[in-house]
């Protein structure tokens, strides 16, 4: 196992606010194998991970649904727990509540912490009007694309204000133009409303557009291959040399045999 | 929304086009045997006739029959849906509870009705022996898919309340008693289906000459036909109509499922 550049994260001494450390057995099967990382306040890390790496496990745990077997998450040093921190988990798989309109889907985080009607409604709108959605209020998810569905519930992740925001290959599902108008999109917003966010992929070209940091993980069972800084300056390039070389590097570094 | 008025219309029309095919064949088929047991439309248009003017053998009009039937119907549907549907509910939260007791809930399911009719006279009296009948019938349909329904909800779903930190009580009336419903409203279609089916065996053990299934095993005795096909067609036309009144509110609380809503 080789790790890139520790180094760096010492010397930047920034606000460390997530504490990563874990290891996750479902029976038998070892799925994630001392997975152990910070993450800074309003950093954007990519997690990359080939399919069926237990990405989504990762997902689950730093989003305090599941478990972990060993080690734990905490968030200012206390264990993660959705009672209590202010989390927000866009998940792979559609997750738009087919009986809530697009207002009460996004709106609903808002609600379940008791917000009070003037803020949900407030808030409601401007989410909305971040993901593009104005006019679409009213509509069931079976009433619009998939595409749009996904920004429903990025605006959902992101109406509660979260502390902490996971995503977990949020547009695995879409084609690649849909794909790529989101990345922008997720960039615009992230930039506009600065989150710590950590954003689980498969595509390190996804990665290299959108981290401030990579983590790169291994195979099943899962564990941290290496780490890279991207400073790239943004918005970034996909075909801009020095964004190729740095997608080259890390791709073939992925591809190392262990 | 013309185009969808025409396709209504186109579908109302070859309903009753079929109706009137069934109709000329049992007209046909009749003349032929010219036989009591196989009497014309006439016939069973004139028992019709004079059972809404004057009344069964015991002056009792069809009018006061179906509305007895319906009365025990509606108790015992309600009984079956005010049971049914929180045990199902309950159960399919709990699944260890439900795993524990299945070798009592199970093997109760395929008793049916007509045998529990000795034990209905021994142990009850008077109108609850209609409930009693009719809810065995339609409790089933309702619990099971309710009960199959609860853990068939989306564990997504789940997990984005959870996420939130959202309190059981928002898990289970926000997420899985929506998710559930269109289930539980199907599960009620079919137990008021059941419930109509127990109507002849509960009224035979009611007590009370009342009742459209009453009117049929009245007329059993007599072997007089018209009015026994009197007392079926009106069964199923009332549960037709039911029905349709069920799949048009299901249509407009389910409006935001895409499997009904085709506007």
């Amino acid at each position: 196992m080789e790790i890139g550049s520790f180094h760096r994260l010492g010397a930047k001494m920034a606000t460390q606010l997530v504490h990563v450390n874990i290891s996750k057995k479902y029976s038998n099967v070892e799925v994630l194998n001392n997975i152990a990382f910070n993450v800074e306040e309003n950093e954007f890390l990519v997690v990359v991970g080939p399919t069926g790496c237990g990405k989504t496990t990762l997902g689950n745990i730093l989003s305090g649904i599941e478990k972990p077997t060993s080690g734990q998450v905490t968030i200012r040093d206390e264990v993660i727990d959705p009672h209590i921190h202010n989390i927000s988990y866009v998940f792979q798989e559609p997750s738009c509540i087919p009986w809530y309109t697009m207002i009460q889907d996004v709106t609903m985080g808002l609600v379940i912490r008791g917000a009070a009607k003037e803020e949900v409604a407030k808030r409601g709108k401007e989410v909305i009007k971040l993901v593009d959605m104005v006019g679409f209020e009213d509509y069931y998810p079976w009433q619009i694309s998939g595409g749009m569905k996904q920004r429903v519930a990025i605006a959902r992740a992101y109406a509660t204000n979260p502390d902490f925001l996971i995503m977990d290959e949020p547009f695995g599902h879409l084609d690649a133009q849909t794909r790529y108008l989101m990345q922008i999109e997720i960039m615009r917003i992230w930039e506009q409303e600065k989150k710590t966010v950590v954003f689980i992929t498969n595509n390190i070209e996804e990665a290299v557009y959108l981290a401030s940091r990579i983590i790169v993980l291994s195979k099943l069972p899962a564990r941290m291959k290496c780490e890279y800084t991207i400073d790239l300056p943004r918005p970034r390039d996909l075909t801009d040399p020095q964004f190729l070389r740095t997608r080259a590097e890390i791709t073939k570094e992925c591809e190392i045999v262990e | 929304m013309t185009e969808k008025r025409k396709e209504l219309f186109k579908t109302v029309g070859y309903n009753i086009l079929s109706l009137i095919g069934v109709g000329i064949l049992w007209t046909l088929f009749s003349h032929w045997q010219h036989s009591p047991f196989f009497p014309t439309l006439t016939a069973i248009w004139k028992a019709f006739v004079g059972l809404v003017e004057h009344g069964d053998v015991e002056q009792i009009g069809l009018g006061a029959h179906i509305w007895a039937s319906l009365v025990r119907i509606f108790a015992g549907f309600a009984a079956a849906c005010l049971l049914g549907i929180p045990l199902g509910l309950a159960l399919g939260l709990k699944p260890k509870l439900y795993n524990r007791t299945r070798a009592i809930l199970e093997p109760v399911r395929f008793i049916p009705p007509i045998a529990w009719i000795p034990m209905a006279i021994v142990l009850l009296v008077g109108f609850s022996r209609y409930v009693f009948l009719i809810w065995l019938g339609a409790f089933f349909p309702i619990f099971i898919t309710t009960l199959m329904s609860v853990t068939r909800v989306n564990p997504i779903h789940v997990n984005v309340a959870k996420v939130f930190g959202a309190p059981r009580s928002y898990i289970i009336w926000k997420i899985v008693i929506p998710s559930v419903l269109p289930d539980i409203a199907t599960g009620m279609r079919v137990g008021l289906g059941i419930a109509w089916m127990c109507i002849v065996a509960a009224e035979m053990i009611g007590g009370e000459m009342m009742g459209v299934g009453r009117l049929i095993l009245k007329y059993a005795e007599l072997i007089r036909m018209p009015e026994i096909i009197v007392g079926m067609l009106v069964i199923g036309i009332i549960g037709f109509f039911m029905n349709e009144v069920f799949i048009i509110v299901e249509r407009w609380i389910f409006r935001w499922r895409s499997e009904v809503s085709i506007d």
